[in-house]
Order: structure tokens, then sequence, then C-alpha cells
């Protein structure tokens, strides 16, 4: 029987009920007869913004246009229409049964929803109060549009209909209600508190009004005799229970218990009406105490007996704990005695008498199984682990009074007004989709987001917020506007409001685009700012998403777009190559100012600063690949740049547009083409470069390369081919890779130098982005590297991986400081051992020109210069490291850690001799001299270990596998990288390797670093000492200087960025000490040795100012 | 029925691969958990995820107070999915309760599992004689009736120490997933897992397992691990993790997929 529509409509929000509604103007004006799925589907299609059209938009297949499928959908469901019967007009045509039973459907779904909860109790509460006033009945659940629409597709008619129009009603119902999202975000799900207060089950409506409207009943009440240990041995007494773990003699004794009051609902229902017979008693007797055989004998003729006479299905005979079985003083072969009547009694009565019994552990049962291993087949036992006691379950359920607390959990209730965290709500309300146009989304959720920016009093309030305001809600003011746009699912006003205010708010923000673009830019300047600013956080997707508003999309991706290379300009960033632009008139477009969202778009990054007019070239264009860049460049004396480019230029250029237009002619170009409807694109260069800062024009070669080599003096060659690199693609404008313009920059750095890779990409950062702040700094390698405490090197930066990467994958990380700095240099240290989410992300940054966090959202890296750092050196260059042997290698000196020095005191070995003038000499072992017996244990330890750095390699090797070995040279070092791979050995790290090679492939350059020569430092550090001892203590005396203090001096000397450091803390520091050490000593002999050593205490962590290395040095 | 558990428990199959990896959370989360763990795995391993029962992510409805008083339940929902997807062996990763339930199914379906990793794992939280699991009986009393005084206090207090405080993202994450729960339930299976005392069947297990443990966790005292190495019956690892926090899956993903990765391969 078809229902009347007015039943039907009080299941419905009056949103879903506006839809029915023109469902049944529909059927009524066709003359059904009753009301279908069809005729509320052709309703929803026909609405302008409906979350069905929504979603059919974003499910439709690529094959077809969209305005072709959507005509075709139209018709589709015009032809089934028409195939109806049509009847005499009714007034009301009364509601299908198939389209009721999708109401139904879709309210218990509702139901199911725990997003809906909320919705659905607010609802419920309002309606309470209703109630209350005009004493009516007990609220129904009302169905929201979405799932009605959602119940709607599920009727067969209906996607046969979808089908016909090349649908598949499944995408667009994900498309609706996109996939549970906790399984694609950990962002998806609310936040916001569900409504606990109904069980969904529940549908006594008059309990839950009795307290208060919002009554929760617990299912405790269900429980009867509920021991759910007794239900599982019910359950496998197909078998002999075994009964093993803590609880299991308790669960043996509640199980028998039960089974002789005879509880119902315990067993099977063919077994029930067991009885239990105990032999536990008996048998603990026979085989502990000794007592006699007959006794136990006649028990189990007894037992046989009862077995016999059982009216009901059997018997279960309870031997009880196997405890007593195995424990000491028990007889074995009494025990096995009893084993073998008990099996033979079992086969006796073969489906009619059960073993049960318990053991405490595993062990028990497995001391039981040393003498009859075959137990558990004579027995034909099933094992049955007890984890929990049914004492403890009943605690539970003693409980329910106090769980009743629950019910008025008052503070649990949020009313609208606590909905405060628009953030949360909108996780709720907005889920997430595969198959939505990701960027859109990104575009909308920071749309939304730079509203609640605003809300939080940002500094941009001035020029933003009023317009906002005003634009969007003259009433409620921001906050409230948010609020309501964020949470509107649960407000009555369901989807399709929601899209409707997002997509006004897309209109307004247009509007307010195109009016701030005529205001002064620095307003757009910060309301872009905020709007990236924000960009960066989560990203929340809307359902929203119709066809008709692509055209605002694209001037949402224009704001978007914008706030990159705003925020460029307020950053006065030098080199930018900003200048380059595309340039075309399009005439379709009025909105000539707009800039260069359609590249963005399309994955073609492009700069543009904002002062220079952009149109939008037409898509048919762009995606074509002639689209090559035409520059001159007008800014500041480069010339020679680009000059010297120009060929490269011409050879690139749209060959539309003539070379000799190109000089001098610029600015009536701009004003032609604007003009001008050919579809040209030509690239101009801004009028007004941003001045440069500094003195630093990356563009030019030389100055970098100096300025690089004032800073990491020794690796003169890699500096030059990096400026090189450098300089080229940042006046040609970057790279042309794929017939796309792109600003990032790709280097690697191979080989040896930790140091100077990184205090050159530092310096990279300080020169081209005037901020050594502008470094992004990651080791990939660090989740492999065990605590490293006290390195000499870890202090320079806080590269703890705990302090970056707690709670975060290293590609979120990099991603999260990607948005944050646009434009930098990203140092990826040790990028051979990149992890599997970042070797993607880099592989596809480098490929693409954008970084996917992992979640798959891409952030520009347009202005970012990579530095990949390995210490591998797999591709071979002609810079072939010779086999040197050095006595310092850098892995030995990396190893060095941050240590208290001090001096010792010793008399002079006879076979010490004076070198060449030289008082100082380094020393491996204790050998070389005699040191004064006090100090001589510790010295020995030391020098201990300094020869165990140098000699007992393989013990090294083995015992730091996880990350550098640091105490081997560098050549064992590569074969032991891969080893250590090799170890970690599973089809991943083979596959890295792979990677990493064509990861190396596709950068713009592979720069060999030498390694540091930490001999020649050693020698000049030594000489310099030298120079000081025979100044100071005379030429009697001799120094020796432990091998580990050496190392300690080098790697301080190889940190620090001032050459002259090193000098002084020799003569601050190490002179005053020998100063004191001689006034203490000289008395003693004329010729004696100091020995300056490394203690095992730390250094303080405070360190001179620019060398770590200790302040002061103890004097023993 | 198969499907039924399926779509009850959400369970969802991603990633390819020879070998099949079954990834289960633990209370107070849902199959979320394992977001930022997952593109380690799924380029090699056919990964299976569900929520369990009490998660906030399943229909309540689904949840028996009567049937899940005991962990058996949940080991049946378990080798239901395995069943039901036709896994005839896989690699098991379960956090918390779900190693609790790993371990229950194997000593099961030994054949069904090459590996257990067992991550927060814990044969028993209170304390005995003997055995040190972490909580005193009067103190896991407080903290039930902490829960049902303001369930929502109770997460907001009980999240930071969980996942340890310095992570508010993921902190954030898990309150989120805490309070999904209708508290009830929380509470129910709560108690369920303290009720539980697995020591007496560790010995049945002969699959290997490798116990993950991070350095500090609320829960679990470090003594544990070595407990349920030496008695677990396989063969057995502990892998101790530099971090702290009973969720390292959330709290240091980037760790815990590497350490994780090495203990599946081993």
């Amino acid at each position: 029987m078809p229902t009347p529509v007015s039943a039907a409509r009080q299941c419905l929000t009056e949103e879903a009920a506006r839809a029915l509604d023109d469902a049944v103007a529909v059927a009524r004006r066709r003359g059904h007869a009753q009301t279908t799925s069809l005729h509320a589907v052709s309703a929803l299609l026909a609405l302008p913004s409906s979350a069905l059209r929504d979603a059919c938009a974003r499910a439709r297949s690529s094959a077809y246009a969209p305005r072709l499928q959507f005509r075709a959908l139209e018709l589709s469901v015009g032809v089934s229409l028409d195939r109806l019967p049509s009847s005499k007009t009714v007034d009301e045509p009364p509601v299908s049964n198939s389209l009721m039973a999708a109401i139904k459907r879709s309210q218990a779904n509702q139901r199911r929803h725990p997003g809906s909860f909320h919705f659905h109790q607010i609802h419920a509460q309002q309606n309470l109060n209703a109630a209350v006033a005009a004493n009516q009945t007990a609220p129904v659940l009302r169905v929201e549009m979405k799932h009605f629409v959602l119940s709607i597709l599920d009727d067969p008619i209906v996607s046969r209909v979808f089908g016909e129009a090349g649908f598949r009603s499944c995408d667009i119902k994900l498309a609706i209600l996109h996939p549970p999202v906790r399984q694609v975000s950990p962002f998806a799900r609310a936040r916001c508190p569900p409504v606990f207060f109904f069980n969904p089950a529940d549908s006594d409506s008059t309990a839950r009004r009795s307290s208060g409207g919002l009554g929760f009943s617990f299912p405790f009440s269900r429980h009867d005799d509920g021991d759910e240990n007794s239900r599982r041995i019910g359950e496998v007494l197909a078998r002999n229970p075994l009964l093993i773990g803590v609880c299991a003699s308790e669960a043996l004794k509640s199980f028998t218990e039960g089974l002789q009051s005879g509880k119902a609902g315990l067993l099977p229902s063919e077994i029930s009406g067991l009885s239990v017979a105990h032999i536990e008693k008996d048998v603990s007797e026979f085989v502990v105490k000794g007592g006699s055989e007959e006794q136990l004998d006649s028990r189990f003729k007894e037992v046989s007996r009862v077995v016999e006479q059982s009216s009901g299905s059997g018997v279960v005979l309870n031997f009880g704990e196997l405890k007593s079985w195995v424990g000491n003083g028990v007889l074995g072969d009494r025990v096995s005695s009893v084993v073998s009547k008990l099996k033979s009694l079992l086969e006796l009565h073969s489906g009619k008498l059960w073993l049960i019994g318990a053991a405490g552990s595993d062990d028990v049962y497995m001391k039981f199984l040393g003498p009859f291993p075959s137990i558990e087949k004579d027995w034909d036992l099933h094992l049955l682990p007890i984890t929990s006691s049914k004492s403890s379950t009943e605690g539970i359920y003693s409980k329910s009074s106090l769980m009743g607390s629950f019910v008025p959990f008052g503070g649990f209730c949020p009313t609208p007004s606590e909905l405060k965290n628009p953030f949360s709500s909108t996780n709720q309300c907005f889920t997430r989709c595969h198959a939505c146009t990701e960027k859109y989304e990104q575009e909308v959720a920071s749309i939304l987001k730079a509203g609640s920016a605003l809300s939080i009093a940002s500094p941009y309030s001035e020029n933003f917020p009023s317009l906002l305001m005003t634009e969007l809600d003259t009433g409620k003011g921001v906050d409230a506007t948010k609020n309501v746009l964020l949470n509107s699912v649960q407000t009555k006003d369901g989807g399709t409001a929601l899209n409707t205010r997002i997509l006004g708010l897309q209109r307004k923000w247009n509007e307010i685009c195109q009016r701030l673009r005529h205001t002064q830019s620095c307003h757009k300047l910060d309301i872009f700012q905020a709007g990236s600013k924000v960009a960066s956080a989560e990203g929340i997707q809307v359902v929203a998403h119709t066809k008709e508003s692509s055209r605002e999309d694209s001037y949402l991706n224009d704001t978007q777009s914008y706030s990159g290379t705003a925020s460029n300009f307020q950053k006065n960033f030098p080199s930018n190559e900003s200048s380059f632009m595309a340039m075309a008139a399009s005439p379709s477009e009025k909105l000539v100012k707009v800039s260069e969202s359609r590249q963005i778009e399309k994955g073609k990054p492009c700069l543009s600063p904002h002062h220079v007019h952009n149109i939008d070239p037409p898509p048919d264009r762009i995606s074509s690949s002639s689209m090559a860049p035409v520059t001159t460049d007008l800014g500041l004396g480069t010339i020679y740049a680009s000059s010297s480019k120009e060929p490269q230029y011409m050879k690139l250029q749209d060959h539309k547009v003539g070379p000799e237009r190109l000089p001098g002619t610029y600015s009536s170009e701009i004003n032609a083409r604007t003009a001008n409807t050919s579809h040209q694109i030509i690239q101009s260069s801004s009028r007004t470069t941003p001045d440069f800062k500094g003195q630093f024009d990356p563009r030019d070669f030389k100055s970098l390369q100096r300025a690089l080599i004032g800073k990491v003096g020794w690796q003169e060659e890699a500096i030059s081919a990096i400026s090189q690199v450098i300089s080229y693609s940042r006046s040609s404008g970057g790279r042309h890779r794929r017939s796309s313009l792109r600003g990032d920059i790709w280097l690697t750095f191979l080989g040896p130098d930790k140091v100077g890779k990184k205090r050159i990409a530092l310096a990279l950062a300080e020169i081209l982005y005037g901020s050594r702040k502008s470094l992004i700094s990651v080791d990939l390698g660090s989740q492999y590297r065990y605590c490293e405490t006290n390195s000499i090197f870890d202090h320079e930066e806080v590269d703890d991986y705990d302090l970056k990467f707690r709670g975060k994958t290293v590609v979120d990380y990099l991603a999260g400081e990607l948005s944050r700095k646009p434009h930098s240099v990203v140092f990826l240290e040790n990028v051979d051992k990149a992890d599997l989410p970042a070797q993607i992300s880099l592989s596809q940054a480098i490929r693409t020109g954008k970084f996917p966090d992992s979640r798959g959202r891409e952030i520009s890296i347009n202005d970012i210069l990579f530095v990949a750092a390995t210490t591998i050196m797999k591709v071979k260059t002609s810079h072939h490291q010779e086999k040197v042997s050095v006595s310092f290698s850098e892995e030995a000196i990396l190893a060095a850690k941050r240590r208290q020095m001090q001096i010792l005191f010793g008399s002079v070995a006879s076979n010490a001799s004076h070198k060449q003038g030289m008082n100082v000499r380094v020393t491996h072992n204790e050998g070389t001299s005699n040191l004064s017996s006090i100090h001589k244990r510790k010295l020995i330890d030391s020098s201990d270990s300094a020869e165990k750095c140098l000699e007992s390699k393989e013990r090294a090797q083995k015992a730091s596998r996880s990350y550098l070995d640091l105490n081997v040279p560098v050549e064992e070092i590569e074969g032991e990288c891969i080893d250590g791979e090799e170890y970690d050995s599973d089809s991943i790290s083979e596959s890295s390797e792979a990677w990493l090679e064509d990861f190396l492939n596709q950068v713009d350059e592979k720069v060999v670093l030498k390694p540091f020569d930490f001999d020649a430092l050693s020698a000049k550090i030594i000489e310099e000492i030298n120079e000081n001892v025979k100044k100071m203590l005379g030429p009697e005396v001799m120094l020796e200087i432990d091998y580990k203090a050496v190392v300690q001096i080098l790697a301080a000397a190889w940190l620090s960025e001032e050459k002259k450091a090193m000098e002084d803390w020799v003569e601050q520091v190490l002179c005053k000490s020998f100063a004191e050490a001689h006034k203490k000593y000289k008395d003693v002999s004329s010729r004696y040795v100091i020995r300056l050593v490394v203690s095992e205490q730390l250094a303080a962590r405070e360190q001179t100012s620019c060398v770590c290395l200790p302040t002061r040095i103890n004097l023993n | 029925m198969g499907n039924i558990i399926l779509e009850a428990l959400n369970v969802r199959v991603v990633g390819s691969g020879e070998r099949t990896l079954v990834l289960a959370h633990g209370i107070g989360t849902d199959q979320s958990v394992w977001q930022r763990i997952l593109p380690y795995f799924t380029p090699s391993y056919r990964v299976i995820l569900y929520d369990l029962v009490c998660a906030g992510s399943v229909n309540p409805d689904y949840f028996d107070f009567r049937r899940y008083s005991t962990l058996d339940a949940f080991v049946d929902d378990l080798l239901a999915i395995v069943d039901a997807l036709n896994v005839d062996r896989c690699f098991y990763v379960g956090h918390s309760v779900s190693a609790m339930t790993g371990i229950l199914a194997a000593i099961r379906r030994p054949e069904l599992f090459s590996k257990l990793v067992l991550v927060g794992a814990s044969p028993r939280f209170l304390n005995d004689k003997d055995y040190h699991g972490g909580f005193e009986h009067g103190e896991i009393e407080k903290v039930f009736s902490a829960m049902e005084a303001n369930y929502e206090a109770w997460v907001s207090g009980f999240a930071p120490l969980a996942v340890g405080a310095d992570v508010p993202a993921a902190v954030r994450e898990f309150s989120r997933t805490l309070f999904n729960m209708r508290p009830d339930i929380t509470l129910f299976v709560s108690r369920t897992v303290f009720n539980s005392d697995l020591r007496g069947v560790l010995g049945l297990v002969k699959v290997p397992c490798c116990v993950m443990q991070t350095a500090r966790d609320v829960s679990v005292p470090a003594s544990v691990a070595g407990y349920l190495r030496d008695h677990l019956g396989g063969r057995n690892t502990v892998e101790m993790l530099e971090t702290e926090g009973h969720l390292p899956h959330l709290s240091a993903p980037a760790l815990f997929a590497q350490k994780l990765r090495r203990a599946l391969a081993r």
C-alpha cells in the first residue's frame, strides 16, 4: 500500500521533505499514481545545487563531456518516467512502497551513522521541548537529505537509470558519503563529541522519555546468566575441553555449577540436560595420597553406570585440576593408570561422556604432556584458553547501578552554542573523497580556514574582516557565519544548504578578489598570506562541488596561487625569476588581472610578480607544449645573464612571437596584448624587479661562487659546479622539464665531508634566500641512528629525531616546513636512507614540481632549492677519489665526543726523541711514554679506546651497523653501507637502491665533494701548538696529544665557521693550561712530558663562542 | 556471515603483495591509527585493516555486552575476518588488546599466522605476586570510576598520558578516536581487558612473536616485554623502540614502521 505523503514527510527533515514535495509535484505533473524513487531523482536533479547533482559531477566518468553526461542522465530519467503508466491526476500522489522503503532504509542508516547522532540528538531535544509543550508524540528520527539521497540511489530502478547515463550509482554514493573517512584520513572524523545517549537499538521511546528524553538503556538488563566462559565451554563440548589459564579452575567450577543447577541457555540445545560427575577427589586420593585402586575402580564403574542410566544427553566428567596430577609426590605409574582408565571409559561411552578439566597454566599442561605425549589425541582434548574469570565479569554487572550515572552526563550534551571549534565539526561534516578533485577542495578548505584565521584577530583584520563580514553575513559576524557554514549538517539545513553557502562564499570571495585587485596590492598580500598560512593545516574536503561552480573554482584557484607569489614578494626574494610570467590575451576573460591560476591548476607552475598584469591564457594554448617562455630582462643591470642566455631563449621561444619583438618594446607589448585577442603567449619580465637583497645576484655565477667559497673554502670544485647550476637555472628561469617552467633546483652532494655539505647548504640558504632560517634540514637517516649521544656534532642543530619527527613522518614534517617556508633550501642528509614514503614524495616532487605529503596534498616547490646529500658515491665521475691512507678519517672525526680534556704529567721516555724540532706528537697508545703512576690507569683506558678507535674495525663494524660506521675509513664504510642495507634485507631496501639511482638521475646536478683534508689541518694545528709549546715551555718539554684529543680538536675545527676560532682556542685555552702545568711541574724535572688527553667526563654543554671545545682544561 | 562482519567492522584490504599483513588496533583507536604506517607496507604487503567492535567507528549495535565479556569474542571476529577474506597465512600486528587477541588467535589457529608482532602488549595489566603488570587493583578501579564520572575529562587527561604529551597531533588524534567510543563500551572493554589474564596460556603460542615495546609506556612496564619473551612458546624477540608512549605507531610512525618492517622481514 502506498503511504500518504504526509506520513512520509514526518520521517524527513525539512530539507528532505522539501525534496519529497518536489518529487510529488513531478509525479502530479506527469499524472502518475504514485511518487516513486524516480520522481525523487528527477526532482533532486532539478534542484540547482542539489547534493545529488554535486555527487554526479564528481563521480562522472571523465570519458564524456560533463554536459553531455548530465543531458544523458536527464533524458534517461525522463524516458523512464515516461514509461510509467499515467492515471488520473491525483492531488498528492502517495509515496510508493519502494520510495518508502528507501526512506526507512535511510532512517536505519542514519541511526547507524555516528556522525548523525549529534544532529539527531539536537533535533530530538528540540522536538522534545515541543513535545513537552504540545504533548505530542515521541520524536521520530528524521532523515537527512544525504541519507535520503543515498537510499534512493540504492533503488534498482534508479541505479539502472543512472547506469544508462554512464554513471555508476555506487560511485555517486561514494561521492555523497565518501568512504568512511576514518579509513582515509585521520582527521576526517569528528573530534566533536558524538552523543552517546541513544542506544540506537533501543526503540523504546518511553524509556527514553522517562529520563529527560535522553534515556540510555544499558544492555546489562539483558544479562541473565551471562557467563561467557561457560558458554564457550559448552560450544566446544563436542570434544573434551581442557581449560587452560589462570582462571581456568574458576571457570570450570562455574561451568559445572551451572550445569548442575540446570541453567538454560548455557549449552547448545542439542546437548542440554547434561549431568556432571566429579572424580577429582577420587583421582587425587589415588595418585597423591596413595588410595587403593579398587576404590577408584568402583568410582569409575559408578560413573559408567550413571552414564548408561542418564536420561539426558550425557555426563560431563570433571577430573579437576591437572596440577594435582603432575605435582611433587605424585606417583607416576598411578597417573598413567588413571589416564588409561579414563581413556577406555571415554571409548566405552563415546558420545555420552565428556571429560572436562582445568590447568592453571600451560606449564602444568606441558608437564602433563611429558609422560603422556599423546594425551591430546587419546582423550580427544580441546585446549580452551580461559583468560577471564566470571567473578570479575560479575563485578562489572554489579556495577550497573554505577553505570547508570552515565545517563545524566550533563556536560556531555553539546548545545549548538557549544560547537565552538569549527575545525572539529568540519571534520565531521566534510568527508573526504578520493575521486574528488583534491586541489579544489584544498582551495576551499583554505578559504574556510582563512575565514577562521581571521576570527582569531589576525593582523590582517584591518583590511579583511570588515570586508568579509559585510560580504558574508551582515548579521552574525564572521564567527557565526563560519559556524553556520561548517556546522550546517548539524543544523537543520542539511547538505544543500552547505553547498549553497560554500558556493556563496566562493562568489563572495571572487568579488573580494576582484575588488581587491583594484585596490592596493598590499591588501592582497595580507589576505592571501592569511590564506596560504592556513592552507598548510589539515585538509578539509567539501562535499559540495557543482559543475556550475567551476568558474568560481578557477577564481579560487587564482586567489590561492596568488598567495604563493604574493608572499614571494613580501619576502623580497632576490633572485626571483618571478620576472617570468606567461602573458596571454584571452578575449573571454573579463578579469584581465587574474593571475596564473590555469597553469597552477594544470600542474604547471609559473611565477608571477604581482604588478604585472596577467591574463589567463586559454587552456588549449597552455596545454600545448609550444608555450615557450621568451624573456627580456629590463631589470637592474643583470644584462649579462640574459644576454648570455639569449640564444637559449630563442630556441625555446614560441614560434609565433618573433624575437625582434622582444627588446625594449615591452611595455607597449603589454598594452597591445591586453587588447589583443590573438592567443599568443609571450613572456615578459616584470618592470620592477624587486631590489636584490645584498650584493648577491644569484644569477651571477661569479659572485655566488665567491660567496660560497668564503663560507666553505675547501670545496672549490664542488662550489664552482654548484654555482654554475644555480646561476644557470636562476637566470634561465628555471628548468624546462617536460615543457613546463620550473623554479625548483635539485642538487645532490655525493661523497664525504658531512660538515662541508651542510655548510654549503646553509650558505646557499643565506645567499639565495637571505637568511639561515631558510634552510630546512632533514636527516633522512636519523631514524636509523641509535642515540649518538654527546657527539660533538649534535650541538650544531637541534636535529633530534624525536623533536622533529615525533608524531610525524618525515614526509609530513617536510611538507609542513615547505608550506611554511616556500622559499628555502631543503637539505636532505642521507638521502639514500629515505624511507619509502619519503622516496615516493621526493620522486614525485622532482618529477612534477610538487611535493606531496602523506595525504597526497601537494605543496608547490617552485622556489625551493633541494640539496640531497649522501655519502654513497655510486655515480662515478671524473673526481674519482684516489685511495690515500689518512691518519684522520672523516669517520673517526665524526665519532668525536664532546669531552673534557685534561693535562697529565709524565717523565720523558728514553726512546722519545725530538723530531725535526717538534715537541708535540700524537700518541696512539700508552706504550709511548711512561707516565706518572697515579694517572696511569686512566690513561690506559683512554688510550685503549684510541686504539680501539683505530684498529678494531671488525668489532666496530659489527657494533654500528645501524648507522654509519664512524670508525672505519671511508672506503670501507661504503661497502659497509651497502652491506647494512642488505642486512636489513627485504625487497624494499633493494628497491631503495634502485630508487636512489633513479632519483640521482633526475637531479639537475650531481656534485661530488672532496674529502676534507684532516691530515693537513691536524698538521697545521699541531704546528701551531708546537710553536706555542716551545715558546712557553721551552724546548725540553714534550707534549703528547692523545689521538682522541686530536680528533676532538679536528672535529671542532671542522665545525667552526670562523677561521680564527681555532687559533683563538689554542691561544686562550690551551696555552693558558700549559702555562699552569708548567708552573706546577717545572720544579720536578726539566725534561718532562705533558700529555693532553680526553677524559671520560663530558664537557659542559655551553662552549666557547665559536669552537666546541672545552673552555678550560683540567690539570692533574 | 563473512560479508556481514567485513562490513560491520569496516574491513579494508589495501596494498599489493604476496604476503598478507593484518593490522589490528587497540582500545581507544580505530584503524585510522595505522594510517601513517600504511604507506610503508602497501607496496609489499596486502594489508588487512579492520575496526574492533568496540571502536567508535563501528555501529554500537554490534557490541554485544555479553558476548564481548571475554577476549575470545574478539578472537572470533579476527578469525572470521581472516577466513572471510580467504587468508591462509598472515603476519599479524596487534596493538594492546589486539596483541592479546592475536596471542589467543595464534593458540587457536597456529597455522594461520607466520608471525605475531605484539605492540604494547601485556598478558595481564594488573599486578600479581611475582608479576608486575603495572596496575594495582585499587588504581584501576579509580580509573574506571573516573571514566564513569566524566568520560570527556578522563579522555582529555588520559590521552596525553598514553600517547606522550609532546606530540599534540597524535594526542588529538587519539583523543578523537577514544572519544568516539561510547563511554559504556570503553569502560566495558577496559574491564574485560583488565580482567584478562593470559599468563597461563602464553606457552601454547608456537608462532614466532616479536614484542615491540617503547622505552616508556604508561600502560605496560618494560619488564612485561621480557616476561612475554620468556613465556611465549615460540621463537621470540623483543624490539625496544627509542621513543615513549603507548602508541608508537601514532607518535613515532616512521620509527615504528622501520622497526616493524624489520621485524616482519626477520
